[in-house]
């Protein structure tokens, strides 16, 4: 059989939209090239222009703001649709609002299914999670930490991969001075577990060892009023700039001036799920800074304490005070952990971790009584 | 006499602290467990603390000095996560000699200086002398739960934990101040950070001052406000109920770590509900709680608190307030307090302290909830009503609100009626607070108030509760509740009727965290429905009640039936009051206007509790203050 194995690819969550899992799911699609790619995701603004350009196969399901719930549904249904007449071997779910129309393609039409587990949703939808890690012949999680999160859903799921997101290796990562000691936080303003509250509870100790300390907070959100408050109620509205959502070449620049990157992720309370892996540490760690994380959740992952960063109790100021004190006063420590990152990092690039996804798809299409294994290329 | 059982003074001009000895002899009056004294006679720096042992009993002495000997410290109070911080400053290198929380302070100020205060989760009001640099640091918690007073003279400071000490010390600082009893009056309380005498102050809460002795200068700042982020969020309400509830239950775990027993008050509310069931969680042994009724009037929380006690299996204690008990504690102890409080509640609060005290040292309590979290129902009706108002033309409003009072047979609709009308926000919600005391200044101030100005004590309040564009109704109320009647009503009544019988009154929601949380909450989710939307939406499933039909989880906080008690076992207090009282003969009000108010309300005409309290407690004050005793009422009832 010379034909290329079919790979039906559903997302909620893809480019020009921004956000971790976009960039997953887009590097991965991009990456696959031994597979014929069809993608039904969401409209979403500029889209067109973006999919004219990436010369990829994508079905675009009208995003009518009103339908909020019903848009997946949607999505499902013309997911299911497209799959009647692609026919894929393999059917990758992105998301597990994605699962049903995966499960739907499995039952009538055949062929191995995939699912992506990243954190959020899990706890959010803990029912909808266990179904879609049934229903998949594999899942794949972006950390151990998300796969202890799918486990806690009561579901033994047939076969976990731990294959953590990639990360981009940008051009220059010439490292810039700053005008003062310059610390950084990347993450949209909109969960409390990211924890800046806590660093803001931190910045009046810091700045007792570090007086002239600025924090600059990438990202914007609802919670974005409310931490300025908090940083006038303690005092430091003074040290911290809100830049808001700021272009890549505006944050890469940031990124080269900053001294550490610094997001003391926790875990979130009841049954919601915190930091799926954290990427944004490994985008710190290419471009040599060292950084801050929580000692719990996906960070365990993304982040090894005393090589690329330091690992600390996230609900505790003193400590957070304490290790960014630790990067912004010890020069070698915070150059040992830096080139520490940047090696690191290096094993998490785009290509390597296609790759593993690559070879989950591979095995799954062996294990496929539709395809003839031996043509299945090694 | 009832005496605070633990406190903190000092001088910075008493080389060889006799003034500060004196000080502290009178916290110390009732044999707490340890105290101490520290002089530098170089400088004529002296700091001293008495201490009522919770933690490290026999290891905390005070004050306590560094590893130098150069950082002394004396504290009241307590640090919740001095455990955590004690890990932290091992790790850099510090080494400790005692278990006690206090040298927590000496190693957090080698680290952080002036900030070591934003590493603190807890109450507490502090001094530190920092020897080397000749520097006098004084603080105090967050939200004003331990108390600081200072006098200020000639680039000279004393401080004390009680004001009756500066004032055992410094005789010539016994001078009353009539604007603090116009104040006092209206308000039930005396509003920070004056006090009732003219030259003390009080350090206010969330505030730093520095001290130098070479130059004598005086500094003072905020360190810290409650913060104030009226975000409209995308998290839906369970998200946030979550929050709470593992803050909470943090809270609620720190503030059980005692080296004594622990037990939880509880009112039959929806606060000190949650409180109980999370302490009974976290609790290895069944926990204790305890609540008090009434022998007289309507308010009695026993029966919903027992239904609490039942359901989360707690060994429960249960005592009567009786009238004869209220004849005999509340004179002397309301003669005996600090500053004057008119705050019914304390009476109940006191006794049930006292009856706790043989079972538990430390209680935990839910002050601070209502404020936070938005309880009150005055904050949703003022919203209501200015909703309304700001809908309709101003000339509608005055005759909608008429129109409402006669046409208005269901209790909602008379009390919409209440509040809509053309004063200021403001105004309304201090008369609703205060039952409109302010009223009737004109008719029962003496000579020594009639000269004050009019609308000093409300203008005070505006200015407090900051600008109208900062945000809805609610939100101001609620910010201003938490800068004014929380710390100088509330938290001195808890922390008086605690530390008068050497109990701990520890305040779970007074968390930082929690209170943050609050704070960032917009005020519409706080106050919608019955109000305190996030601490409904943590009671577990199915306890969650319609706020509508059922009155369980209505507000309650040891009301006191004070109007049955003015006309019943303190009608003779009142009466010797009226005939004898320092106040009236001083000039501060009327007696005549008095005696007919106390004839109406005890004949049943009208119910003038809420005038005749406010002036038998400053009544029964003053005359100890002038040194004059009720020789039937007082007595050392402790």
């Amino acid at each position: 059989m010379s034909r290329k194995p079919r790979l039906l690819v559903i997302t909620p969550d893809f480019p020009p939209a921004r956000g971790g899992i976009q960039v997953l799911v887009h590097r991965l699609v991009s990456e696959l090239e031994r597979f014929e790619r069809s993608i039904v995701t969401l409209e979403s603004p500029g889209a067109a222009e973006f999919d004219d350009a990436s010369g990829l196969a994508v079905r675009r399901v009208k995003a009518i703001k009103q339908l909020r719930g019903g848009r997946n549904l949607l999505l499902n249904a013309v997911a299911y649709r497209q799959a009647q007449s692609f026919r894929p071997d393999v059917t990758l779910s992105a998301h597990i609002v994605t699962s049903p129309a995966a499960a739907a393609i499995r039952r009538t039409l055949g062929g191995r299914t995939v699912q992506y587990f990243h954190a959020k949703e899990i706890g959010a939808k803990p029912r909808l999670a266990a179904f879609a890690a049934r229903q998949a012949h594999t899942s794949i999680a972006v950390s151990d930490y998300t796969s202890r999160l799918i486990q806690a859903t009561g579901v033994r799921p047939l076969d976990i991969r731990l294959i953590s997101p990639g990360v981009e290796l940008p051009s220059n990562v010439a490292p810039e001075s700053a005008e003062r000691p310059t610390f950084l936080t990347i993450a949209r303003l909109e969960d409390r577990y990211k924890g800046h509250d806590v660093i803001i509870r931190a910045l009046p100790l810091l700045r007792a060892k570090v007086p002239d300390v600025q924090w600059v907070v990438i990202g914007d959100g609802p919670l974005r009023p409310g931490l300025e408050q908090l940083a006038q109620a303690h005092g430091v509205a003074d040290a911290v700039r809100f830049l808001g959502s700021v272009s890549d070449d505006e944050r890469n620049s940031w990124l080269r001036r900053t001294r550490a990157l610094v997001m003391p992720s926790r875990l979130p309370s009841g049954h919601y799920a915190g930091e799926g892996f954290g990427i944004v540490y490994l985008e710190a760690n290419v471009f040599g800074k060292p950084v801050v994380a929580g000692n719990v959740g996906g960070a365990l992952d993304s982040v090894a304490d005393g090589e690329s960063g330091l690992l600390v109790d996230p609900t505790d100021p003193v400590a957070v005070a304490d290790a960014i004190a630790r990067l912004l006063l010890d020069d070698e420590l915070a150059a040992r952990l830096g080139r520490g990152g940047a090696q690191r990092a290096q094993a998490f690039t785009w290509p390597l971790i296609s790759e593993r996804v690559e070879a989950v798809l591979l095995e799954q299409l062996r294990a496929s009584a539709r395809w003839d294994s031996s043509a299945v290329p090694a | 006499m009832f005496r605070v059982m633990c406190g903190i003074a000092g001088s910075t001009d008493d080389p060889q602290g006799t003034a500060v000895e004196a000080m502290l002899a009178t916290l110390h009056h009732r044999g707490p467990d340890d105290g101490g004294l520290h002089t530098d006679p170089g400088t004529g720096v002296s700091i001293g603390a008495r201490r009522l042992a919770i933690l490290d009993i026999d290891g905390g002495h005070q004050p306590l000095c560094g590893e130098d000997g150069s950082v002394w410290v004396a504290f009241n109070g307590e640090i919740y996560n001095h455990e955590p911080l004690r890990e932290d400053l091992r790790r850099r290198g510090h080494t400790f000699s005692t278990g006690c929380d206090t040298e927590v302070l000496v190693h957090l100020y080698e680290e952080f200086g002036d900030a070591l205060v934003h590493a603190l989760e807890g109450m507490f009001a502090f001094a530190l002398w920092d020897e080397r640099r000749q520097r006098l640091l004084l603080a105090r918690d967050r939200f004003g739960e331990k108390p600081l007073f200072i006098h200020e003279h000639a680039g000279e400071l004393m401080f004390a934990s009680e004001l009756t000490a500066l004032l055992e010390a410094k005789p010539q600082l016994r001078a009353l101040d009539p604007a603090a009893i116009d104040a006092f009056f209206v308000l039930g309380y005396v509003p920070g950070p004056g006090t009732i005498v003219r030259d003390v102050r009080q350090l206010a809460p969330g505030h730093l001052l520095s001290w130098e002795r070479e130059s004598g200068v005086c500094s003072e700042r905020a360190w810290w406000s409650p913060p104030d982020g009226p975000v409209k969020l995308r998290e839906p309400v369970e998200m946030l109920a979550a929050e709470a509830e593992r803050l909470l239950h943090e809270s609620v775990r720190t503030r059980m770590i005692a080296d004594v027993p622990v037990g939880v008050f509880l009112s039959g509310g929806i606060d000190s509900r949650l409180v109980a069931a999370s302490a009974a969680q976290q609790s290895t042994r069944r926990i204790q709680t305890f609540t008090i009724g009434y022998d007289v009037g309507s308010f009695d929380e026993t029966v919903q608190a027992r239904r609490v006690a039942d359901e989360l299996d707690t060994e429960h204690h249960e005592i009567t307030l009786t009238q004869t008990d209220v004849a005999a504690r509340a004179p002397a102890l309301l003669a005996s307090l600090d500053q004057p409080l008119a705050d019914q509640a304390l009476i109940p609060l006191h006794a049930l302290s006292e009856f706790a005290r043989p079972r538990v040292t430390v209680a935990l309590g839910g002050e601070g909830a209502d404020e936070l979290f938005g309880g009150y129902p005055r904050y949703r009706w003022l919203e209501r009503a200015e909703r309304i108002e700001s809908a309709l033309p101003r000339a509608v409003v005055g005759p909608l609100g008429e129109l409402l009072r006669y046409s208005g047979r269901w209790p909602a609709t008379a009390r919409l009626s209440d509040r809509i009308s053309q004063a200021p926000v403001l105004e309304r919600h201090l008369d609703w607070v205060t039952a409109g005391r302010r009223h009737h200044r004109k008719a029962l101030y003496g000579p020594r108030l009639t000269v004050l100005d009019d609308g000093r004590v409300l203008s005070d309040l505006v200015s407090r509760a900051g600008n109208a564009e900062d945000g809805s109704i609610g939100r101001r109320l609620m910010r201003l509740d938490q800068i004014d009647y929380l710390p100088d009503d509330v938290l001195v009544k808890a922390d008086r009727a605690g530390m008068l019988v050497s109990l701990e009154i520890r305040s779970v929601y007074l968390h930082r965290g929690l209170a943050e949380l609050a704070g960032s909450i917009d005020t519409s989710l706080h106050l919608s429905g019955q109000g305190k939307t996030l601490l409904h939406s943590m009671l577990p499933k199915g306890m969650a009640v319609n706020s509508r039909t059922s009155t369980r989880y209505r507000k309650t906080a040891f009301r006191a039936p004070a109007a049955e008690w003015l006309r019943g076992p303190l009608a003779a207090a009142l009466h010797r009051q009226l005939e004898h009282g320092m106040i009236f003969k001083e000039g501060y009000f009327n007696r005549e206007a008095a005696r007919e108010l106390a004839r109406e309300h005890i004949s049943l005409v009208r119910d003038h509790s809420d005038l005749l309290w406010p002036l038998l407690a400053l009544g029964l004050w003053v005359d100890r203050f002038f040194g004059v005793v009720d020789v039937q009422g007082a007595g050392d009832v402790a």
